[in-house]
This record gives structure tokens, C-alpha cells and sequence, in this order.
């Protein structure tokens, strides 16, 4: 089985002045189709680094990468949108959703620049949006919702194009406990479903949903172990009506 | 895949409708452009158009002998050369040119002209009896100027009715009345009829006496320029070689310039079309700035915007994509003020127009001045737009979806 994301001695170093920092050394990483993957470490430890080249928002400097078996060394800054665009749904610690735009219009966006036609977007992205729970905020904006909604907006997004993988960047750093939880079994019913995630965290309790965790320390690889027995969040499931910031006067 | 241009179109309206103030303010740059030279195209176009016609009335059977020979390719004789055409010459054009019907030199001064305690400061023209024929002008009491006057230099006067009445109430009152123009006291001996007014000025304030009696008025022993008016329109050439030869005899060189009235027109007509040329380049100056507007509001946007890049790049906008996107803000903003100044500018040339010129607006001439204006402010959007929507293209979208 060919591994969605093959990371061969993958460096990257950043030059500031003439000081070279190596965000990554050499990581070796395979992670396979079906896997939900928890990357775990001290804030500076690469972890971000390693998220973003695995998305392909960074180039590594040194090694090879190859996500769903294609090269990405060597693409230019378009190629990589395209790859961006096909292959990988990003979840952000802030959501990162265009406040101008409905929760719909969101969902969309990764499909209008896949040059999808406009009636398409729409159904999938309703389809998408009620998968995580939203079918009627769907033409909300942002501010709107609630921390828990927008994140499954986000979520939604990542997925709306059907990726290879889908990276999360600390999905649950900025949502209360009750929300995190949410959505940490959101991730864990897309994963039931076949949805492959890596995950960048450094809650050890939020790593511990996933099935596998890979430790990094200054840019190296230093622990890469199975869960035996990933803890279950919560899955109250669906929309939450009682979440508090909704005041939508619609 | 590239997003499309339509698709990228709405987006752009969109975000201008987040910020709606700044939008119309920007817009509103594009608008005072756009408006001011479509108004002054198209006003110097009727203005153009009325001077021409003017002219035209006059009959395109007249020829003007100027003093001066016109360099090539040009159309009237610089300053040299201003005195040399004579009274003699006028007498030998009418002697000898045969396809010639009537030839009138000119003399003009401006002059106080007084009688019975009112003063009016005018034209006083000198001239010889053909130009009653000459310029087809008609009495209204009285004669006009007679060859004895001439030959006697008598101090004879025949006036414009306006001036008649100024000076005198009526046309009537004034006929045998006296005139002191220069000092010199001269007898009133005809009314003209009016004859309105040429590129606003009035023809019927003016005074005519003899020309000879104007050369010893005013001391000087030349023309102005000479009045030709040739037996028909067909025989308008055939009247300019005849007169050029005759002068070239009399004067033994070329020192004077014949114009037909169709070269009077073309010349007239490009010295209108310089001027409002160089009107619509100062209303230009104004798109120009409306566009530096444009610019500077877009790299506001683009900066305040940086985030909404990174995230669009994270989701697989290419750099054609972004660049679009801002790139029909900019066209945006600049269409909808190209439209609206459109209409402002064609409005206000139809007022200046139809109002002050009395040259209603025609379709047909407002059609390039449209067109004109679209493609210009399409123009500006893209000249002004594209370094912001360059500089938002190639943002990092790491940087990018850092930025607070």
C-alpha cells in the first residue's frame, strides 16, 4: 500500500542572518491510508514545520518527500497549490474561515479553485456541512457561530474536496474543553470512516484520541509508538444548540 | 484550473460591498475623471462644430489674402513679413483677376467713438466699397462707402445698427449725425442691418470708414489682410491662382499666403481640435489621480487582507487566481466610476452644449467619446490595480496566515 505522506530524511533550515536553524533534521515518517496520527512536542520542537511541509505550504530544504506517492520536491509555488488544493484539507487553530463568507460559501472555497461549477459546490458543500452537523447554519457567517461550529466549518472545508489526508494544526487550542471535545470525536468518526488525519498537538490528553503518536524534539523524530487503546472523546454528535455565543438574528 | 474571469468578477463586488465607504470614495475619483473629459471632449467637439459652422456661413466663395508667406506644411505666415500687403495690390486683383467678383482690404483698430456726449470704445474697420458685396452685407438707411470717398479720404462713417443705437437711439436719429472717432469728426452716411454675432463676437457694434481715410487716421500705409470673393463657388481655385500670380508680379516675391475658406476651416479647425486636446489632457490629469487612488486603496486592502490570501493559497488559490481576484477589484472600481462619470460628463456636455452653444449633443459624436471613456477606465483599473494584485499574488501563505 503506497503511504499517503513519506517523509525521507526530510530537513528544512531556515537562514536568519548567518545563523541557519534547523526546524527539521532528517525525519524519516511514513503514515499510511487510514491512519489518524497525533504529532506531539514543546512549542519551537518543528512540529508546525513539519505540519506545513507535509501539507506542502513548505518546501524542505534537504530529503525527499512524497505525499500520495507524487514528489513534491521539486513543484513550483502553483503546482503546490494545486497539490494543496487536491490532496490536503487543513484545519488551523483559528479556524482561519473568510469572515465575509457564509459557512457555505466557506465550504466551498477549496471547489472554486478546483474550477467546479458553481451548482456542484453548492450540494457538496450543504452535504459536507451537514455531515459535521451544521445543515442549518449554513448560511451563517463566522461570527455568527460558535468556537465549536466554526472549527467543524473548517472542517468541512478540509474535507469538501475529498483529500488524501487531512492536517490539523492544534484543532482544539482555541475551543473550550466541551467543544475540543467535539470535535476531537468529529476527527475520530471521519478516521472510523476511512478519513486519514495527522494531527499537531502538545496536550498529550488530545494526543491520546488518536491511534499512533510521534514525538519530535529539536526537529528529530524521537518517539513513534501505536495507542493501545485511544481514549474515546465524548460524541454528543450533531450541532449543539445550548453553545452560548450563538445569537444569529435570523 | 484558473478561476473565471465572471466568477472573479462577483467575488470582487462582493468585497467591495464589506467596505462600502471606502468603495465610493474611491470610485468617486474615477467618476470626477472620467466625467471631466468626456465633458470636455465632447463640449470642445460641439464647440468645434458651432465655430466651423459659423465660419462656414460666411460662403464658400471667400478667400483671405494674408500678409506673410506660410512656411511649408503650415498654414498661416508667422509674425516677418506683416506689412506688405497694400492698398495697390486690392486695385490690381480686381483689375486683373478675372474670375475675382470683389476685392475688399482690411484695416482694424479699436478706438473711442463718440457722439452727442456718449462714448463707445470699438472696432473701427477700413475698408472700400466692394465689401458690402464682398461679405453680401445689406443697409438698412442710408449708402455704404463710395469710391469718391475713397479717392477723397472724406471722413465718412456707416455704422453697425447696435452702435447706431447706442450712440444715437435710433437708426433713423443717426443717419447725417456726427462722430468723433480718433478726434477727427466724421459724418454718419449709412446704417448696416444686423448680422449677429461670429464666435461671440458682435458684428454690429462696429464702425466702417474709408480706407484711405483710416491710413491717414491712424497713420500706417498698409492692410491688414485683403477680403476676395471669387464670381462662384467653381471658380474659388481658379480666383486663388489669379491672385497669387497678380501679387507675385506686384510684390516680385512670394511674401503673402491665399487661403480658400475650406483652408481657413481646416486651420480654424485644427487649432480648436490643439485646444481641446489639451483641455481633455488637464481632465486626464484627474483620471490619473483617481487611478493613484485606486492603487492606494488596493494595497491598503492587500495588506489588511494578508490572512485572507494565506487562506485562500492553503486552500489551493494559485498565484493567477489572487492576482485576478484583486486585479477585478481594481477593474471594479474603476468600470463603475467609468459608468457613472460617463453619465456625469455626458450630462454635463449636454447642458454646456445644448444651453450655452445652442450645438445640441448628437448620438453619433457621443458614441466615441463612450467608448473613449470605457476603455479608458478599464484602463486605469488594470495600470493601477495590477501591482497591488502582483504584490498580494506572490505572498507566502506560511507569512501569509501568520499575519495578524
Amino acid at each position: 500500500m503506497t503511504p499517503v505522506v513519506d517523509l525521507q530524511g526530510v530537513s528544512r533550515v531556515y537562514r536568519l542572518g548567518a545563523v541557519e536553524v534547523w526546524a527539521l533534521r532528517e525525519v524519516w515518517l511514513r503514515i499510511y491510508p487510514g491512519e489518524f496520527v497525533a504529532i506531539m512536542g514543546p512549542s519551537g520542537s518543528g512540529k508546525s514545520t513539519l505540519l506545513h511541509v507535509m501539507g506542502c505550504l513548505d518546501r524542505p530544504t534537504g530529503g525527499t518527500y512524497l505525499l500520495d506517492g507524487q514528489d513534491t520536491s521539486r513543484l513550483t509555488d502553483d503546482a503546490l497549490s494545486e497539490v494543496r488544493n487536491r490532496k490536503v484539507g487543513f484545519v488551523f487553530q483559528t479556524f482561519n474561515l473568510l469572515p465575509r463568507l457564509t459557512a457555505l460559501q466557506n465550504v466551498e472555497l477549496p471547489l472554486l479553485y478546483a474550477g467546479v461549477p458553481r451548482w456542484q459546490r453548492r450540494r457538496r458543500a450543504a452535504e459536507l456541512l451537514a455531515r459535521v452537523g451544521l445543515a442549518d447554519r449554513m448560511h451563517h457567517r463566522p461570527h455568527e457561530l460558535s468556537g465549536g461550529q466554526q472549527q467543524r466549518v473548517a472542517v468541512a472545508r478540509a474535507l469538501v474536496n475529498d483529500p488524501a489526508i487531512v492536517l490539523a494544526d492544534e484543532p482544539t487550542g482555541n475551543l473550550d474543553s466541551r467543544s475540543g471535545e467535539e470535535v476531537l470525536a468529529l476527527f475520530q468518526e471521519l478516521n472510523d470512516s476511512g478519513v486519514t488525519i495527522a494531527l499537531v498537538t502538545h496536550d498529550p490528553e488530545v494526543a491520546e484520541h488518536a491511534r499512533r503518536v510521534v514525538g519530535l524534539r529539536d526537529g528529530r523524530l524521537v518517539r513513534d509508538e501505536p495507542v493501545p487503546r485511544p481514549r474515546r472523546a465524548r460524541d454528543v454528535g450533531g450541532h449543539v444548540p445550548h453553545e452560548g455565543t450563538t445569537s444569529s438574528g435570523v | 484550473m484558473i478561476v473565471g474571469l465572471g466568477e472573479a468578477f462577483l467575488v470582487a463586488l462582493e468585497a467591495l460591498r464589506t467596505n462600502p465607504l471606502r468603495s465610493v470614495l474611491t470610485t468617486l475619483g474615477v467618476v470626477i475623471g472620467v466625467a471631466a473629459v468626456i465633458a470636455l471632449v465632447s463640449t470642445g467637439q460641439a464647440a468645434r462644430s458651432r465655430v466651423v459652422g459659423e465660419f462656414a456661413s460666411l460662403g464658400p466663395d471667400l478667400l483671405w489674402v494674408l500678409p506673410g508667406k506660410a512656411e511649408q506644411g503650415q498654414q498661416f505666415a508667422t509674425q516677418e513679413g506683416r506689412f506688405t500687403l497694400t492698398d495697390s495690390d486690392a486695385h490690381a486683383i480686381r483689375r486683373e483677376a478675372r474670375a475675382v467678383s470683389g476685392v475688399a482690404p482690411w484695416l482694424q483698430t479699436s478706438v473711442e467713438v463718440a457722439a452727442g456726449g456718449r462714448r463707445e470704445v470699438t472696432t473701427v474697420i477700413g475698408t472700400t466699397p466692394d465689401y458690402l458685396q464682398v461679405r453680401a452685407l445689406q443697409l438698412e438707411v442710408g449708402r455704404f462707402l463710395s469710391e469718391g470717398d475713397g479717392q477723397r479720404r472724406k471722413r465718412v462713417v456707416v455704422l453697425g445698427p447696435v452702435l447706431a443705437r447706442q450712440l444715437f437711439r435710433t437708426s433713423e436719429l443717426a443717419l447725417g449725425g456726427r462722430v468723433v472717432i480718433n478726434g477727427r469728426a466724421f459724418e454718419v452716411v449709412g446704417v448696416l442691418r444686423p448680422q449677429g454675432q461670429v464666435l461671440g463676437v458682435d458684428l454690429d457694434d462696429r464702425a466702417y470708414i474709408p480706407f484711405s481715410t483710416a491710413q491717414l487716421l491712424f497713420s500706417v500705409n498698409y492692410a491688414s489682410f485683403l477680403f476676395v470673393k471669387a464670381q462662384d463657388t467653381a471658380s474659388v481655385l481658379r480666383a486663388k491662382r489669379e491672385v497669387e500670380r497678380v501679387l507675385r508680379r506686384e510684390h516680385g516675391e512670394e511674401d503673402f499666403t491665399v487661403l480658400t475658406q475650406s483652408q481657413f476651416l481646416g486651420a480654424l479647425d485644427a487649432i480648436l481640435r490643439v485646444l481641446t486636446l489639451a483641455l481633455s489632457s488637464i481632465a486626464a490629469i484627474s483620471l490619473l489621480v483617481g487611478g493613484i487612488g485606486i492603487m492606494n486603496i488596493m494595497l491598503v486592502s492587500v495588506t489588511e487582507r494578508t490572512r485572507e490570501i494565506g487562506i485562500r493559497k492553503a486552500v489551493g488559490a494559485k498565484r493567477a487566481d489572487i492576482l485576478t481576484q484583486f486585479l477585478m477589484e481594481a477593474v471594479a472600481v474603476s468600470l463603475v466610476g467609468g459608468i457613472l462619470g460617463m453619465g456625469v460628463g455626458l450630462g454635463a456636455s449636454w447642458v454646456i452644449s445644448g444651453r450655452l452653444l445652442n450645438q445640441p449633443l448628437s448620438a453619433v459624436s457621443a458614441v466615441p467619446v463612450v467608448v473613449l471613456a470605457f476603455s479608458f477606465s478599464v484602463l486605469v483599473g488594470v495600470v493601477f490595480g495590477v501591482y497591488p494584485a502582483w504584490r498580494a499574488a506572490r505572498l507566502d501563505p506560511i507569512q501569509a496566515l501568520r499575519y495578524e
